[in-house]
């Protein structure tokens, strides 16, 4: 299989996929961010979404706490921006994703919504310097949707 | 605190009664009615948090100076004085527990805006050195940044970046001639950043050029929050040079409440002259294009879902049936809540509650209102149209167990569109 070349055949394959294994790449993404949190219940999530025998109550409890770990670091309204406060919430939300009950999930792709949140928690962590981080963010999720379909 | 800031303080706020405050306060026939509207009082049943004890200094201070009985006893000694640990005090009533929800004034027999007057009130005590740390903050980084949140342009480009791939298409920033100016809410950018793309694809099919300025792209007015007119006013003045600068002919208020208050009924006041353009909420500029043709969906949600009106939209600007209309245009099994519409009860984190740490406790406290609201329903589902009121009611529903999604409105309605080329761009 040929390396995936750019973000629009990144999101083609990943809608390919399966639902579970839309879960279990999308997991791979979150970890590949996990050094933004400290947070053990974006563990959990990961667990659950790479188990692929995992049933709706363990989804949803997963799910559940994700989300409480959303609601934990998200910025107040009119609170100072903390850029490494809010990546946290990014990869609480990119957890979120990949556990987020099916019927939730409407049109979206849990993998390709894990893999913007995840994006998006590398930019704030980045966000007060120059660096290209972000960039290799996409490029790591393009390498490990390779590694995950190559499996 | 010195007696002469003290008395700094008292002037500022003796400067606040203006002639509707004065008439107001003697029009008052103490029938309680305003105190059964506010949630900070029918949720906690403490008689300090009825609006019109919110206003009671300030009720004592007009007594004191502008009515005979009042100046006789001041003449004789007999009036009591209003101290500073009496102002402290009513920092928290002014601030803490008042959202400027506007549901009281709704209710009282005799007219009186007892929002406008608690309005005044926070404007005196914000000169006399009385506001909340986290609004002074707020006000200060508005100001110095641009943002209450301290969002810089750089960060929203970043956010937009991500946008960009996910629609497919370019965010357009700073288009002079463009049709539409969208404004943000820093909450907007730092926590829903989906909000933006939904706007992005629905601007995209309906064929409409929009902009966003990179010098004035925040919406949301701190300096109305804490109640100081000149921060305010600056703040107004940016968006419209921006606007007048792009030559746009409509600015896009966000989904944010206040944010429409702020800038589309106070906004031609606090600068003292019209706009050249239209100011709108995204969800009346919506409602526009559902009604040219120009909204196209496919498909409707089958859950159960209701809707939960931000007050600055439905009290203040009337913003009552755009957001039916375009309900239901994707929601097969629209439910309303008791009291929704105009009467709707706040979330109970508005008027800058919620950007006041101190508050926090009680305005969770508050939305036991809501809560009470959805139990009867029982919907899967709930959508709002605020971004403050959703972080609000998301973390109302975690405290208290309830296991119901909250959905922006323009967002759900992007995730119905009628596919067109749009990835492409
Ligand atoms: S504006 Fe709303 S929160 Fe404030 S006193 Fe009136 S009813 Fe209560
Ligand atoms: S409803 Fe009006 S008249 Fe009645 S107590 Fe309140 S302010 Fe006074």
């Amino acid at each position: 299989m040929t390396g995936t070349a750019n973000d629009s055949e990144f999101r083609k394959q990943l809608d390919d996929l399966s639902l579970a294994q839309q879960r279990a790449v999308g997991a791979r993404f979150v970890h590949s961010v996990k050094d933004l949190t400290d947070d053990a219940r974006i563990d959990v999530a990961i667990k659950v979404a790479q188990d692929s025998e995992a049933n709706n109550d363990e989804i949803h409890s997963a799910f559940k706490s994700a989300r409480s770990a959303v609601l934990d670091c998200y910025t107040r309204c009119g609170a100072d921006a903390d850029w490494a406060t809010q990546a946290s919430y990014f990869v609480a939300r990119a957890a979120s994703d990949v556990v987020m009950p099916e019927k939730e999930i409407s049109n979206n792709n849990p993998a390709w919504q894990a893999a913007m949140h995840s994006r998006m928690a590398r930019t704030c962590a980045v966000i007060d310097t120059d660096t290209t981080e972000e960039q290799q963010e996409t490029e790591q999720q393009h390498r490990i949707l390779d590694h995950f379909l190559n499996d | 605190m010195s007696e002469a800031t003290l008395e700094r303080g008292i002037k500022a706020l003796k400067e606040q009664i203006d002639a509707p405050v004065a008439s107001f306060f003697s029009s008052c026939v103490h029938c309680g009615m305003c105190a059964e509207a506010c949630l900070f009082y029918t949720e906690t049943g403490n008689p300090k948090y009825t609006p019109i004890s919110k206003v009671e200094p300030m009720r004592r201070l007009w007594e004191q100076e502008f009515t005979l009985i009042g100046r006789i006893k001041k003449l004789l000694g007999l009036s009591k004085k209003i101290t500073d640990e009496e102002l402290s005090e009513w920092q928290e009533l002014v601030y803490n527990s008042c959202s400027m929800c506007g549901r009281c004034t709704m209710v009282c027999p005799v007219g009186n805006d007892i929002t406008y007057m608690i309005r005044k009130f926070r404007e005196g005590m914000s000169a006399a050195g009385h506001a909340p740390e986290g609004l002074i903050g707020a006000t200060t980084r508005a100001i110095q940044i641009g943002s209450p949140m301290g969002v810089k342009f750089p960060a929203l480009k970043a956010q937009a970046g991500h946008v960009e791939k996910e629609v497919g298409f370019e965010i357009p920033f700073d288009k002079v001639g463009a049709e539409y100016m969208l404004l943000m809410s820093s909450m907007e950018i730092m926590n829903y950043p989906e909000y933006l793309g939904a706007v992005a694809r629905i601007f995209h099919q309906a064929g409409k050029s929009w902009t966003i300025s990179s010098e004035a792209f925040e919406a949301t007015n701190s300096g109305i929050q804490i109640g100081t007119s000149d921060l305010a006013r600056e703040l107004v003045n940016r968006i419209v040079e921006a606007a007048e600068k792009l030559k746009v002919k409509t600015v896009i208020s966000p989904e944010c409440g206040h944010a429409y208050t702020a800038i589309r009924w106070e906004g031609p006041n606090l600068v003292g002259h019209p706009f050249s353009f239209r100011v709108r909420h995204i969800l009346e500029v919506l409602d526009e294009f559902r009604k040219d043709g120009l909204l196209r969906t496919e498909g409707f949600e089958e859950d159960k879902m209701t809707f939960h009106d931000p007050c600055q939209l439905v009290r203040r600007g009337g913003v009552i049936e755009q957001p039916r209309n375009l309900l239901n245009m994707v929601a097969k099994n629209f439910v309303e809540m008791d009291d929704h519409g105009k009467m709707n009860w706040c979330c109970g984190a508005g008027g800058g509650v919620s950007a006041n740490e101190d508050a926090h406790e009680l305005k969770l406290t508050a939305f036991k209102r809501k809560k009470a609201q959805l139990d009867e329903l029982h919907v899967d589902t709930l959508v709002t149209a605020c971004a403050n009121c959703r972080i609000q009611l998301e973390e109302g529903l975690e405290v208290n167990d309830m296991d119901i999604p909250v959905v922006g409105l323009t967002e759900m309605l992007a995730e119905h569109l009628v596919e067109t080329d749009s990835k492409q761009g």
